[in-house]
């Protein structure tokens, strides 16, 4: 590995992990420290039970309301966050193999998954960019949501490039991140001697990046969801 | 940076950090600004104006919080446009939390439920600190609390002016011993009615016709401390009837056909004044839906030939959570009923209200931001439109003639009462009258 490489596809994706994980508990613990509001909030009719958990995820997952009010939105929305769900999923690959029969399943649609689902993100994350240059979202917007969409654009731009175009083989970015586990960051020789290792190391960075922020910007929204969610039904 | 602080910033900061709780801190850090909001907004989609989109008018208040409060916007406050409490913003403020219902139908169509009107709360707890409020608002909490503190002075005036209503009473119920009990120890149910007589005589007359034991309120059950942002003074204005229920040792607080009025006692005021009330709270629907499902009132379901369509108060629906008994009557009185779309949680504001309607300089403001209500009614092709909210129907009053609807706005007890049938001689006993 040359020094670059060691240091923002090695060390430095340590530094991010931590980061995410200790920033995002932090952030729990800002919340939670606080006393609940003894204001009952929710809206009426208030469902109970079962009903009450399951529109709480429903609300949370699919938010039905909003493609009432804005349907274009709402679909761009939803796709954005299925695809970011995809390719997260995607990525647990880099971690290990999954049962035969999936590992299986998905190692034969990678291809044709991975890449349509990173065209989605980027499809839509333009949307999401270009609605904020058009008013009423250009003066409701700071520059947190233009820093956050460029900086993902970023990431699955370079993601994108890596599925679709680099010839390196699976294994070896598997390789990769298991060097990571052992904390031996090392790139084997398919990466090293790839065209393609500069996208990657671009593409770790921005992630890096991402992970740093992450735990202190909006995007912590993909727990709090759940949480104020359950404060409209109660 | 805090020794730069003037005397008055310190103050107003001081009451935002008083109001810091889990949930505020949610809707303050969560909201992505995606702007789904204003979709759902009926004063931003009557005039298109950006400062009347509702995440737009909790991020005031959320860019002061990354000023003082949040260690990243005070170290990159540019990232999150950050700003100080001047003039300038207590301007905005004012402007952001005082054109607002408070119909809360946003927080029915945000991904993540933000409830806006719990940080406009906050921009009116911060503007009231500042002395920064409507005065026709501010006049009416303190004249109301004044009452509360010199009912002495009233109660011979108010006795007199009620029994000059029970002589229409006996001839409207056929019956020689109704009457409008006031201040009546013992009774079961306190009706808690608005400032008038017709808030009051509709009402006795099915209390009589439905034999029930109950007495009047000394008090109207409207709270302008509530519209204010003033819970302090909220609390105290409701603590009147509060304090009259508990001394008659009344078992139900029955509160007239008035939106906020009943989400003031049921939802919110147990809560400022830190109490739990010996009694329930009903909205007057509740009593009056069982009176007909018992049979204790009979109606002539063919009296109301016209089409009715009923509006639900936001303050009584999604926030309340009256949706049924209002329309078991209607359904019970009238032939031809038909549903605004959407209703319910989901019906428009008619934007009368959050105290909209008591500042006159609002009128043109009102009427402009009513065009979807308007739409809605015209659509349901009805004649008769119901409605339980005094601020409601004061709005649905002005839309009928900015937008010629050509519609009667009622009350529903009103319609209810024409079309209670009325034995001739009746002998039913008046409540212990």
């Amino acid at each position: 590995m040359d020094a670059f490489s060691f240091w923002v596809a090695g060390v430095m994706v340590y530094v991010a992990v931590a980061v995410l994980v200790l920033g995002l508990a932090w952030r729990l613990y800002q919340w939670r420290r606080l006393a609940a509001s003894p204001m009952r909030l929710g809206i009426f009719p208030k469902p109970r039970g079962g009903a009450k958990a399951l529109r709480i995820v429903a609300d949370t997952l699919v938010f039905p309301q909003a493609a009432e009010v804005n349907a274009p939105l709402w679909l761009a929305v939803f796709l954005f966050h299925l695809a970011l769900l995809g390719v997260f999923v995607g990525h647990l690959r880099l971690l290990g193999r999954f049962p035969e029969f999936l590992e299986v399943k998905m190692s034969e649609s990678a291809h044709l998954a991975g890449g349509t689902m990173g065209i989605v993100l980027v499809v839509t994350l333009f949307y999401f960019l270009i609605r904020r240059f058009k008013s009423p979202s250009k003066e409701l917007s700071v520059p947190e949501d233009y820093l956050l969409l460029i900086l993902l654009l970023g990431v699955v731009v370079m993601g994108d490039h890596l599925r679709l175009f680099a010839e390196i083989p699976f294994s070896a970015y598997r390789q990769y991140v298991a060097s990571l586990l052992a904390l031996r960051p090392e790139f084997g020789p398919e990466i090293a001697a790839s065209p393609y290792k500069t996208a990657l190391v671009v593409h770790v960075l921005l992630a890096n990046l991402l992970f740093i922020y992450l735990p202190f910007s909006k995007l912590v929204h993909f727990i709090g969801a759940f949480l104020t969610n359950g404060i409209r039904r109660s | 940076m805090k020794g730069e602080l003037k005397e008055w910033q310190e103050k107003l900061l001081g009451v935002m950090k008083g109001r810091r709780n889990r949930q505020l801190l949610y809707y303050l850090e969560l909201c992505t600004r995606c702007g789904l909001c204003k979709d759902a907004c009926h004063i931003y989609r009557a005039t298109g104006r950006v400062e009347f989109v509702p995440s737009h008018r909790a991020e005031i208040l959320r860019r002061l919080y990354r000023r003082y409060f949040s260690p990243l916007g005070r170290l990159i406050p540019s990232l999150y446009e950050a700003r100080e409490l001047d003039e300038r913003a207590l301007e905005d403020l004012y402007e952001a939390a005082y054109t607002c219902t408070g119909c809360r139908r946003c927080m029915v169509y945000c991904p993540f439920g933000i409830d806006i009107t719990w940080l406009l709360g906050v921009e009116k707890a911060m503007l009231v600190a500042a002395g920064k409020v409507p005065e026709e608002l501010a006049m009416l909490t303190d004249a109301a609390i004044e009452k509360g503190n010199s009912i002495d002075l009233y109660r011979d005036l108010l006795q007199e002016q009620i029994k000059g209503l029970e002589p229409e009473l006996r001839e409207r119920t056929g019956m020689p011993g109704a009457s409008i009990p006031i201040g009546r120890k013992g009774a079961r149910v306190l009706y808690v009615a608005l400032a008038g007589a017709h808030s009051i005589l509709p009402a006795a007359i099915i209390f009589n016709l439905a034999g029930e034991d109950w007495t009047l309120s000394m008090f109207e059950s409207s709270n302008y401390g509530y519209f204010l942002g003033d819970t302090e003074k909220a609390a105290r204005v409701a603590e009147r009837i509060v304090s009259e229920a508990k001394a008659l040792g009344v078992e139900e607080v029955v509160i007239t056909e008035c939106g906020h009025a009943y989400r003031v006692m049921k939802h919110l005021d147990e809560v400022w004044s830190k109490q739990k009330f010996p009694f329930r709270v009903s909205s007057i629907f509740e009593p009056f839906a069982r009176y007909l499902k018992e049979g204790r009132i009979k109606v002539d379901p063919d009296r109301i030939a016209e089409r009715v369509t009923y509006h639900d108060p936001c303050q009584l629906g999604r926030n309340g959570g009256i949706f049924e008994e209002p329309r078991a009557i209607i359904r019970a009185i009238a032939r031809d009923f038909r549903e605004m779309n959407p209703n319910r949680e989901k019906n428009w504001c008619c934007g009368g209200g959050g105290g909209l309607v008591a500042q006159p300089d609002l009128e043109e403001f009102r009427a402009v931001t009513g065009r979807l209500k308007a739409e809605q009614i015209a659509a349901t092709g009805a004649k008769i439109v119901a409605t339980p909210c005094e601020n409601c129907r004061l709005q649905l009053d002005l839309l009928n003639q900015r937008y010629h609807l050509g519609i009667q706005v009622s009350a529903v007890t009103d319609l209810l009462v024409q079309a209670a049938v009325v034995e001739k001689g009746q002998k039913k006993a008046a409540a212990l009258g």
